[in-house]
């Protein structure tokens, strides 16, 4: 496990170096950077300009020109739309207690243009974080980057690895899962990063009972995609069964409710896990199953072995599976229309009878 | 036969057949209530109704008391019905015979106009014999899947799991089935029917008037003739 895990390691960083050299061309020639910019690097295209901090520090001044300019706001923006308190009396003098709090200083200038993302990041437990003190919280600046801003949707995987700045184990269990392995490896731009599941800027705490109920949702956005899920041969019912079992509809009405849920509720992740997500065909039906009783027993203890079958297993019932369940919905569905046309028949034959007159 | 009875009632139903009935009534629409949202619960509607009531879990335990109440509801009507006709106290009225099915052909023929008149019923016709059994029948049907569901892990400790689900799909199958019999033959016999439009009313008071017993009900006014 662990060779394995080193071999992936290495695989990743390999990656991520070709990346980055993928992202600087050398022979790419450099781009012209607007006239006002062009003020500003008269000074901080210095690699030396650096201003020393309160905290003893040392904060570099220096703006790589072509990152700016081939970052998504190189051709929109100038210096000062960001750094607006420097227009006059600049260099002023003054000097920033440390690095961070000059980044949590400077981060909400991007609200001027991002107001609605900004305000999302508000409700975020980031942001909560943040408010109580924890100057590690990230802000804008720390996901996006500054001078360097790329588009995050043609990014994805960048934008995850500014997660693992943080959340590093958590992001090493994902970069192992069915999901992160593609990603990384693949390229596959299909696959879930991070904020697929988490959101960009409102995150939420996972922990709590609501994240917990409204998985099944977030997992069905691409497991209940027909089109999506047929290029990998996956099913797509598997939402839809556990949407139409008992847990499935606890789960899903007690997340609409307006009251707080209180029972707490099997979902995609009790069994296929969370971050580690691997794929069932490769675990195994064995090891599956071993899985779904071990998810059972949490909550209904006293069960016997044979408890877990009560649940089907994504499949819908058929011959092969769960025979028993197939025959008795075959039968109803013959019998209810039976039934029903021949009471409806006799009526409408009983009101013929008697609009013929005695 | 006497010609002037309009105005006469003759006693029918009984004060436990009567409070039987209402309370099927309040408890199949509890039933219905609580149980069809949660048969399609991705319905905006069902969604309503759910939260109305109090969310899923105090919904399912309304199902579940209402349906624990209908099961003891139909045991002790088993138990009245078989112990009455047991000491000879009541005549199984109920019991469905050659002649019922014969009764349906012949109802049938006349509705096509290939029988001058229907035929002549007793206590009980057909249709409301049929419905009665379907009741009984499904009743228990209702009650075996419903606990099977209310009890899964004891249920797998006995018998195999797989029941479990065929239980949830028998109960959902059977209640849709219960209700849509109620609506189109049911609430068609004792309501729209010709015979009985506006309303039947002789399950809630107990009585049916002399000529409308002697029209729907020939064979039973004849005995009543007989014996006065």
């Amino acid at each position: 496990m662990n060779g394995r895990y080193a071999l992936a390691q290495v695989l990743f960083i390999g990656l991520l170096a070709s990346v980055a050299l993928a992202q600087k061309p050398p022979d790419k020639a450099p781009e012209k950077v607007p006239e006002s910019v062009a003020a500003c690097l008269a000074c901080h295209d210095d690699k030396q300009l650096s201003m020393k901090l309160k905290d003893g520090s040392t904060m570099s001044l220096y703006v790589d020109s072509q990152d700016f300019v081939r970052s998504v706001h190189g051709s929109q923006l100038v210096c000062t739309d960001c750094h607006a308190r420097y227009e006059q009396n600049h260099p002023s003098g003054a000097t920033l207690p440390s690095r961070r709090a000059y980044a949590i200083a400077s981060y909400e200038t991007c609200k001027k243009c991002h107001f609605d993302t900004y305000t999302r990041t508000l409700e975020s437990v980031h942001y909560e974080l943040l408010k109580s003190g924890l100057d590690a919280a990230p802000v804008c600046t720390d996901c996006h980057g500054a001078h360097n801003i790329q588009n995050p949707h043609e990014k994805r995987a960048m934008v995850s690895r500014s997660c693992a700045t943080c959340h590093d184990d958590v992001y090493r269990r994902y970069a192992r899962s069915v999901h992160g392995k593609a990603l990384a490896e693949g390229g596959n731009q299909d696959v879930p990063a991070c904020a697929n599941c988490h959101t960009h800027h409102q995150i939420q705490p996972p922990g709590t009972t609501q994240f917990r109920l409204g998985s099944p949702e977030i997992c069905a956005r691409c497991h209940g995609d027909r089109a999506l899920m047929a290029k990998y041969g996956i099913s797509a019912t598997v939402a839809q069964t556990y949407l139409a079992d008992f847990h499935g509809v606890t789960a899903s009405l007690a997340r609409g409710a307006s009251a707080p849920a209180q029972q707490v509720v099997v979902t995609c992740i009790d069994c296929h896990g969370v971050h580690d997500i691997t794929s069932p065909r490769l675990r195994g039906a064995e090891a599956m199953k071993a899985s779904v009783a071990a998810v059972c027993a949490k909550c209904h203890a006293g069960a016997s072995p044979d408890f877990p079958a009560a649940w089907l297993s994504h499949w819908e019932p058929s011959l092969r599976h769960a025979p028993l369940v197939y025959l008795v919905q075959v039968f109803y569905k013959i019998f209810i229309p039976f039934i029903v046309i021949g009471l409806v028949l006799q009526v409408l034959l009983h009101l013929y009878r008697v609009s013929l007159g005695r | 036969m006497r010609g002037g009875d309009a105005g006469e009632y003759v006693v029918r139903f009984s004060y436990w057949q009567r409070f039987q009935h209402a309370m099927v009534i309040l408890l199949f629409g509890v039933l219905l209530l609580t149980g069809m949202p949660q048969k399609w619960p991705y319905l905006e509607a069902s969604r309503w109704v759910i939260e109305q009531l109090g969310g899923i879990v105090a919904v399912r335990w309304l199902h579940r008391a209402a349906g624990i109440a209908f099961s003891l509801l139909l045991l002790a009507h088993l138990a009245v019905a078989i112990g009455g006709v047991l000491s000879g106290r009541t005549r199984p009225s109920m019991l469905l015979s050659v002649r019922d099915f014969r009764d349906a052909v012949d109802f049938l023929r006349y509705c096509v106009g290939w029988a001058e008149a229907p035929p002549r019923f007793g206590r009980y016709d057909y249709r409301q014999k049929f419905e009665y059994w379907g009741l009984v029948f499904g009743g228990f049907v209702m009650a075996l899947t419903g606990f099977i569901l209310y009890f899964p892990i004891t249920v797998s400790r006995l018998l195999p799991a797989e029941l479990i689900p065929a239980a949830k799909v028998m109960h959902s199958y059977e209640a849709l089935l219960a209700f849509l019999i109620i609506l189109v033959w049911h609430l068609f016999a004792v309501l729209a029917s010709p015979e009985t439009f506006p309303m039947d009313t002789s399950i809630f008071t107990g009585k049916i008037r002399k000529d409308r017993l002697r029209h729907e009900h020939p064979l039973e006014y004849d005995e009543l003739d007989e014996r006065e």
